[in-house]
């Protein structure tokens, strides 16, 4: 292989060029437009003096909650990639029964909002919460610990690690199986042909999803604070909540500088060697689990039920509890809510993946700093809470571009500046994967650059397209501080209607559009997968 | 590259065009259901309806009449468009907001619900090109920002005429529309009424709740109410009842609804919590559960701060916006806050509703006005300082 890579890597270089000035201008566009809301940041924190900057910065709490959120994002992360990476191998390489159903299943829980998530956990596994309750007769007095460090990875871990599911997967349904077949003629046994074959494949999808989850660990607002881990958001929170805009914006721009740091660490793991052969991918041969199908599947039913039964568990025995009466006339349920989330969640998946199409491809084909730049630049909306995102449109909305603020066109444009990085990770895997002779192939034979491209290279990363639009729909489906503060005056989607009864305490009337939150996200996850051609047998 | 699989890779970007054209088309629906604008359209030119009691008029503590108080039929008609930022939410008073709207052919409310913190964010951001009119929120301390930083202006006399002179804005600037006082939920099977101090100073001493009592650090209530014990006892004392508080092993809630519910179910005995969280779990559970209401007296642990109103400087019919605030402190709307969302009503003549004191029977501390209660940023200092948040 590694002849195969150089050869390779010297046309990259050749090819990254040709279409180069158009896509440089395209990625650069898009980058300086999800930047935007920076101006907002910096204009605002510089509103803080230097002195109360550097003893906010530098004292002794923030220093300690920095070193929680650290341990956090590492903690997390690390059991993002036990549970996706093994969940996308056997929904995709082996003959699990229902795998359509399992794909489906194991990527819901990343709708649950996860303040949802956090409520549900520590209603029922709180001291004294449901199980408990349920159990005390059997004689058990207490349970593990549920609020704290463990607890808080626990929930993020369970609503976060479908970022590496949905990356993998895309990665291991374009792999090339004749590879792991070669290897296997050369008596590797499966484990080793694993190792050395698919995993250097797949590893920019995992590095692509485990960044996802990394960053979203750091910017989450809503686990933290409900699991009492004292993480630094927790911190930008409570300036929040006392009207301290400055010095929200100076501790956020201070998680814009950790996720740079992140990030360069990433592309350090990444691994950035172009990954394909010859030939285009081809999807094969299946692996026969045999006695490992009932353990199998065990794994594949557990992950989804825990994240997913207990907060319908929980949210449904609140409903049977009852809710006094007031409440009930207006937050029932209309369609227009199921029609206005998959509306927007739509459309910002759509600009996502158009928007990230040039900055993924330039990103994958070309080795200059600039195109690696812009790259990283689709990640720091993604990294900042998105409360700060929010008010950062409003205030650019109401400054510069007052008759598109609180419409819907700003509401999709904070989605894409919040959520673009995961349509380009996801492409940008898929896009390393082609190799170049193919649309250079296509370009002997007389096609131009965008004809080469479309017939060749982008039916080649269609599972990584449609992966990182995936991830775009179901991440804006739960979206809730952006939409609550720049949607429309009187817009109601599922997941404000969730908020709407879960803020006041009516946690009962949030479990009916959670349900429906649920459901159409399901079925918009059979949509998007059954245009793969995906052929269960 | 074999005939067989460049077919097999047309059909993918078939597949894949038409996944894009699939969900191009559900956004375009989905965009469009929402952009139709369908209200106004069954509302008879001019008159107003007949003015009665909002929502079923059932209590969970048996019904009533109306008595005390100005019907909204003898205040001022309203025209015109008026958007209110609310953070109080839509399940407590969107049937109100509703109400009012139905009651006038020509006016049409828009209202954008939001937590107090980020709608005052909003607010500031916006700054003069701010699409609000009212901002009608929980407490009086997110008003008082509101205030400081110059968005507010001056409600007219008889609107402020409505309260008395403690429940708004010295310069009328924001006015209360209901009001709540904090007080000690307990657990009826753990304690009885007699067991629960009446000096919150004495919590940290009082081993009876050790590891059994709860409260809500990040909720806006309970920080009013160490906003209030530093007016009243000052930043050293109050240091050292939190940290009291933290040695005697006080259990953190998010908010305190969940505290009360906490009390219900035995977890804790006993929480700090505003008053109408107790009758919302006691309606829930059907007025039968064991929980009941104790007050501290003349101290922080007993005021009573408000709900309220008031209009920005950006609103553009200023005197259809303190109409609106106006219409609040109707007889109905007073009626309403009482039986819907067991607050106490602010109008004389409108009494509270369920196993309360009146509002004259209440012990909040003498010299304490609702407008000290603004500097949250040191309360949350101090807080952060002592590791309660």
């Amino acid at each position: 292989m590694t002849p195969e890579r150089e050869t390779a890597t010297a046309r990259n270089a050749r090819g990254g060029g040709e279409a180069a000035f158009p896509l440089t201008v395209a990625s650069a566009a898009v980058a300086a437009a999800v930047l935007l809301p920076l101006v907002w940041l910096v204009r605002t924190a510089v509103a803080v003096g230097p002195a109360e900057a550097v003893a906010l910065l530098t004292r002794p709490a923030t220093v300690e909650v920095f070193a929680n959120s650290a341990a956090l994002v590492a903690a997390v992360t690390g059991a993002s990639i036990l549970l996706g990476v093994p969940l996308a191998y056997l929904t995709v390489r082996t003959d699990l029964p229902l795998r359509r159903f399992w794909t489906v299943a194991v990527s819901l829980p990343l709708v649950v909002p996860s303040y949802i998530g956090a409520f549900a956990f520590v209603s029922a596994f709180g001291p004294r919460g449901a199980f408990q309750r349920a159990l005390a007769p059997l004689g058990v007095e207490s349970l593990p610990r549920i609020y704290g460090f463990g607890g808080a990875t626990l929930v993020l871990t369970l609503y976060t690690y479908p970022y590496v599911y949905i990356t993998t997967r895309a990665a291991l349904k374009s792999l090339d199986t004749r590879l792991v077949d070669a290897a296997r003629t050369l008596r590797h046994t499966r484990w080793e042909a694993f190792r050395r074959v698919t995993v250097p494949q797949i590893r920019p999808a995992v590095a692509a999803g485990s960044l996802l989850v990394a960053l979203y660990a750091l910017s989450d607002f809503g686990t933290p604070a409900i699991m009492r881990f004292d993480a630094f958001t927790r911190v930008i929170y409570v300036e929040f909540t006392t009207f301290g805009r400055d010095l929200a914006a100076l501790l956020s721009l201070q998680l814009v500088a950790v996720t740079l740091a992140i990030l360069a660490l990433e592309s350090r793991i990444r691994g950035d060697g172009p990954l394909y052969v010859e030939s285009g991918g081809r999807y094969g041969d299946v692996v026969r689990l045999g006695r490992w199908t009932a353990p199998a599947l065990l794994f594949c039913a557990i992950v989804p039920a825990l994240a997913l039964a207990v907060p319908l568990g929980i949210l449904g025995t609140w409903l049977l509890r009852g809710t006094s009466g007031v409440g009930g006339a207006t937050l029932g349920f209309e369609l227009a809510h199921v029609f206005n989330s998959v509306g927007v969640s739509a459309a910002a998946a759509l600009v996502a993946t158009a928007a990230g199409l040039p900055v993924a491809y330039l990103a994958a084909r070309s080795r200059s700093r600039l195109a690696q730049a812009f790259e990283r630049a689709t990640y720091v909306g993604y990294a900042v809470p998105g409360v700060v995102i929010g008010l950062a449109l409003v205030y650019l909305g109401t400054s510069y571009a007052a008759p598109l603020y609180q419409t819907l066109y700003l509401l999709v444009f904070a989605y894409v500046v919040r959520f673009l990085p995961q349509a380009v990770g996801s492409m940008r895997a898929s896009f390393l994967r082609v190799n170049p002779a193919l649309p250079e192939a296509a370009r002997t034979l007389g096609r131009t650059p965008a004809g080469a491209f479309r017939a060749v290279t982008l039916p080649l990363v269609a599972p990584g397209l449609l992966g990182g639009a995936a991830l775009v729909f179901l991440t804006t489906m739960k979206e809730l501080p952006a939409t609550l503060l720049l949607a429309p005056t009187g817009f109601d989607t599922l997941v404000t209607r969730i908020w709407a009864a879960y803020g006041e305490g009516y946690f009962g009337y949030a479990a009916v559009p959670a349900l429906i939150l649920l459901g159409v996200s399901a079925l918009s996850m059979l949509v998007i997968i059954s245009q793969e051609g995906y052929d269960v047998k | 590259m074999t005939t067989d699989e460049s077919s097999r890779r047309r059909v993918t970007r078939r597949r894949l065009l038409g996944a894009g054209a699939t969900v191009g088309a559900a956004a375009l629906a989905g965009c469009n259901g929402l952009l139709g604008q369908t209200q106004d359209e069954q509302k008879a030119p001019g008159g107003r309806k007949a003015v009665g009691q909002i929502g079923s008029g059932r209590s969970p503590f048996g019904d009533r009449e109306i008595t005390g108080g100005t019907s909204m039929a003898d205040m001022p008609n309203m025209s015109g468009e008026l958007t209110v930022y609310s953070a109080r939410g839509e399940a407590l008073v969107g049937e109100l907001i509703a109400f009012i709207q139905d009651l006038y052919a020509d006016l049409t409310i828009k209202v954008r619900y939001n937590s107090a913190a980020e709608l005052v964010n909003q607010i500031e951001t916006e700054g003069d090109n701010s699409p609000a009119d009212v901002f009608f929120t929980v407490d009086a301390g997110s008003m008082g920002e509101l205030k400081n930083d110059g968005r507010t202006v001056s409600l007219p006399k008889n609107v402020l005429g409505l309260v008395r002179e403690e429940f708004r804005d010295p310069d009328g600037q924001w006015i209360g529309t209901s009001g709540r006082a904090r007080t000690i939920p307990y657990n009826t099977k753990q304690f009885s009424k007699s067991d629960v101090p009446t000096d919150i100073m004495a919590f940290p001493d009082a081993n009876e709740f050790a590891d059994n009592v709860g409260w809500a650090p990040t909720y806006s209530s309970f920080q009013s109410f160490v906003t209030a014990m530093r007016v009243l006892e000052g930043d050293a004392k109050t240091k050292r009842w939190l940290r009291g508080m933290m040695d005697l092993g006080v259990r953190e809630y998010g908010d305190e609804f969940l505290v009360s519910q906490a009390v219900a179910d035995g977890e804790i005995g006993a929480g700090f919590a505003n008053h109408y969280y107790i009758q919302r779990v006691l309606a829930g559970r059907g007025g039968e559960a064991p929980i009941d209401t104790a007050f501290t007296e003349g101290d922080a642990g007993a005021i009573f701060n408000v709900a309220g109103a008031c209009v920005l400087k950006t609103a553009e019919n200023r005197t259809l916006a303190s109409n609106f605030v106006r219409h609040l402190l109707s007889a109905e709307a007073q009626d309403y806050f009482a039986r819907e969302t067991f607050e106490y009503p602010l109008i004389p003549g409108v009494e509270p509703i369920g196993d309360l004191p009146t509002i004259d029977e209440l012990n909040p501390p003498k010299g304490l006005d609702l407008t000290q209660l603004s500097d949250f940023e040191g309360t949350i200092e101090l807080m952060r300082e002592v590791g309660v948040l």
